[in-house]
């Protein structure tokens, strides 16, 4: 199946067109093409998102192949998932093209789990304000398929070496939440990749798979994972993470 | 249908998600707004939860807009949305959908001034008004005032804007001082209907030069007054003070206006923005002796259909030249002021 996915949750634009299910070395078509912003610049969304997927399209050989749109649904940052999704929505309409949300914790975990075979994993993804976006599966567990040990949530540094000590060992923790909170992580005895690893890096080549794989929802049912509701109305309980 | 095939536009600039589908000879096929009343209770707009609904709500507005035309994406020949000045939140959201339904179909984009859109409801058909004319924006967002010599973006010169609050923010920030909710510009027109505009004199900056203007004294005053009479006093006599408060608006927007009036030398004026609905404003408007287009209100409030108007007068840009096109806020860019 051919899927076109991308993602905004952070900072980067990663896009892609993977013919999902294809056999190694048949043909099957891989794309990826990102966009990192140097550190501390403004994410480029608006400006390359759709550029890069034009791209893609166009040397995949245009939309006509293509059987379904993932769009990673964060959490991450409030603007970039709106831009995500407001794109996929649109392009979904315009090709009436089927449309998937994809968690990018679950794809960064996924993306992991094939090089950290028998690790419990922690994705993380900086949530700014010294807190991280947080989600951990089971050593033996398939991220999206299985149930998390650590449900998505938003934790500060303090809950963070809370929830990595009560995980079984051996753990790794990847995103830019990990690089960011590794002096947290290490300590509880989570293993964190060197910074410039590649599973740190959001993989809409990831997202493709996840999504080719669950049942896909309604454009309308595609919603951002926020997490945090807006400070206008941060009165309510914090969320905390749910051992499972 | 005219054989370019009609323009979609979106608009969420601030608080309203809209769409709508016109002709490209201005005939209205659909205008959509969707108002979030989700505001009111924190008093004023929120960017981020404005852009939470944008993103809810931008589906919906969208079938109904190509519904209510009895149109689909196939009968659309240009695209357009708002790409600023406005909530950079709230403005990516309807950005990137147009940006992308353009790119899905390969059709042209137009990138669309807000204030060049009030402008533009002007021309949407019944086409009543034709450049040269004077233009009054006034509403939540802005106050302007900007002389029109032809329809499109270049055409139009700002001659003056605000310095501080704008107008519909000055009836709101009074209507919370007389006890109203929000937004509070009808509320407090209503209660003004019943008052003596003479009652008490507000400032209406008389004596600042030009054609800048500012309400934020204006505010001022009618708390230093409520504060003076008393609590007591200050309720019973609400409804005058609402009324003179009103004046002192509308006042300030006319001596500008009469001014710009007199310095273009124009004859003709159109008015735009939420706060062309005030009638004390509409009849203050209606004795200027000079040719006068106050849009009906659904097209001076924020609306698609002027962004789909403003668009027929935008170079289009022909796919894929705009994918990496992007918005601008309030204050970043203002137009025929480069
Ligand atoms: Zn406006």
């Amino acid at each position: 199946m051919r899927v076109l996915a991308f993602d905004t949750a952070t900072p980067a634009t990663v896009v892609a067109l993977a013919d999902v299910g294809a056999e190694p070395g048949h043909g099957g078509l891989w794309l990826e093409l990102r966009d990192d912003p140097p550190p501390g610049a403004r994410p480029g969304h608006t400006q390359r998102l759709l550029a890069l997927i034009e791209e893609v399209v166009a040397t995949g050989g245009g939309w006509d192949a293509i059987e379904l749109i993932a769009v990673g649904v964060g959490p991450g940052t409030f603007t970039g998932l709106r831009i995500g999704i407001a794109t996929a929505r649109a392009l979904a309409r315009g090709r009436g093209i089927r449309l998937a949300g994809v968690s990018t914790l679950a794809s960064l975990a996924a993306a992991a789990r094939a090089r950290a075979p028998g690790s419990a994993i922690v994705a993380l993804i900086d949530a700014r304000r010294r807190e991280a976006f947080a989600a951990a599966w089971a050593v033996d567990a398939a991220p999206l398929q299985d149930p998390p040990l650590i449900a998505p949530c938003v934790l500060t540094p303090a809950e963070l070496a809370a929830a990595a000590a009560a995980l079984e060992s051996p753990a790794i923790a990847v995103g830019d939440g990990a690089i960011k909170f590794r002096a947290v992580l290490e300590p509880a005895g989570i293993r964190v990749p060197p910074d410039g690893s590649e599973l740190h890096l959001v993989s809409a080549r990831e997202h493709s798979r996840l999504a080719a794989r669950a049942a896909p929802n309604g454009s309308g049912a595609v919603l951002p994972a926020y997490l945090r509701v807006p400070d206008a109305e941060l009165t309510g309980p914090r969320c905390t993470p749910h051992q499972s | 249908m005219t054989r370019d095939g009609l323009v979609l536009a979106i608009e969420t600039s601030c608080d309203d998600t809209c769409a709508a589908v016109i002709s490209r000879d201005g005939e209205i096929r659909s205008n959509v707004i969707s108002s979030q009343e989700v505001h009111g209770r924190f008093g004023g707009v929120v960017p981020e939860i404005a852009s939470r609904h944008h993103l809810e709500l931008l589906d919906p507005v969208l079938d109904r807009a190509f519904a209510d035309a009895g149109a689909t994406l196939g009968d659309i020949g240009l695209i357009a949305a708002t790409r600023g000045p406005g909530l950079v939140a709230a403005l990516l959201v309807g950005f990137n959908a147009g940006k992308a339904l353009a790119a899905s179909r390969e059709l042209p984009f137009a990138a669309v001034d807000h204030l060049h859109g009030h402008v533009a409801a002007s021309y949407l058909a019944p086409a009543r008004l034709q450049p040269p004319f004077l233009s009054l924006i006034a509403s939540g967002g802005h106050t302007l005032l900007a002389e029109v010599s032809e329809p499109g973006p270049d055409g139009m010169r700002v001659l003056g804007e605000t310095l501080d609050d704008a107008a519909g923010e000055a009836f709101d920030k009074g209507a919370r001082l007389l006890g109203l909710g929000y937004p509070g510009g009808p509320a407090l027109e209503r209660l003004a209907s019943g008052g003596d505009p003479e009652a008490f004199a507000f400032p209406t900056g008389a004596r600042m030069p030009g054609l800048e203007f500012s309400f934020a004294g204006l505010k001022t005053a009618l708390l230093y007054r409520i504060r003076d009479l008393g609590e007591t006093e200050a309720q019973r006599r609400r409804a005058d003070l609402a009324a003179a408060y009103q004046r002192a608006i509308v006042e300030s927007l006319m001596l500008r206006v009469r001014r710009a009036l007199r310095t273009t030398g124009a004859s003709r004026l159109a008015v735009g923005g939420g706060v062309a609905a005030n009638g004390a404003l509409r009849s203050a408007l209606a004795e200027l002796g000079v040719e006068l287009d106050v849009p009906p209100p659904a097209l001076c409030t924020d609306n698609a259909a002027m962004i789909a108007s403003a668009a027929r007068y935008v170079p289009a840009v022909a796919f894929p030249g705009y994918l990496d096109l992007d918005v601008y806020a309030s204050g970043e860019r203002a137009l025929g002021s480069q």
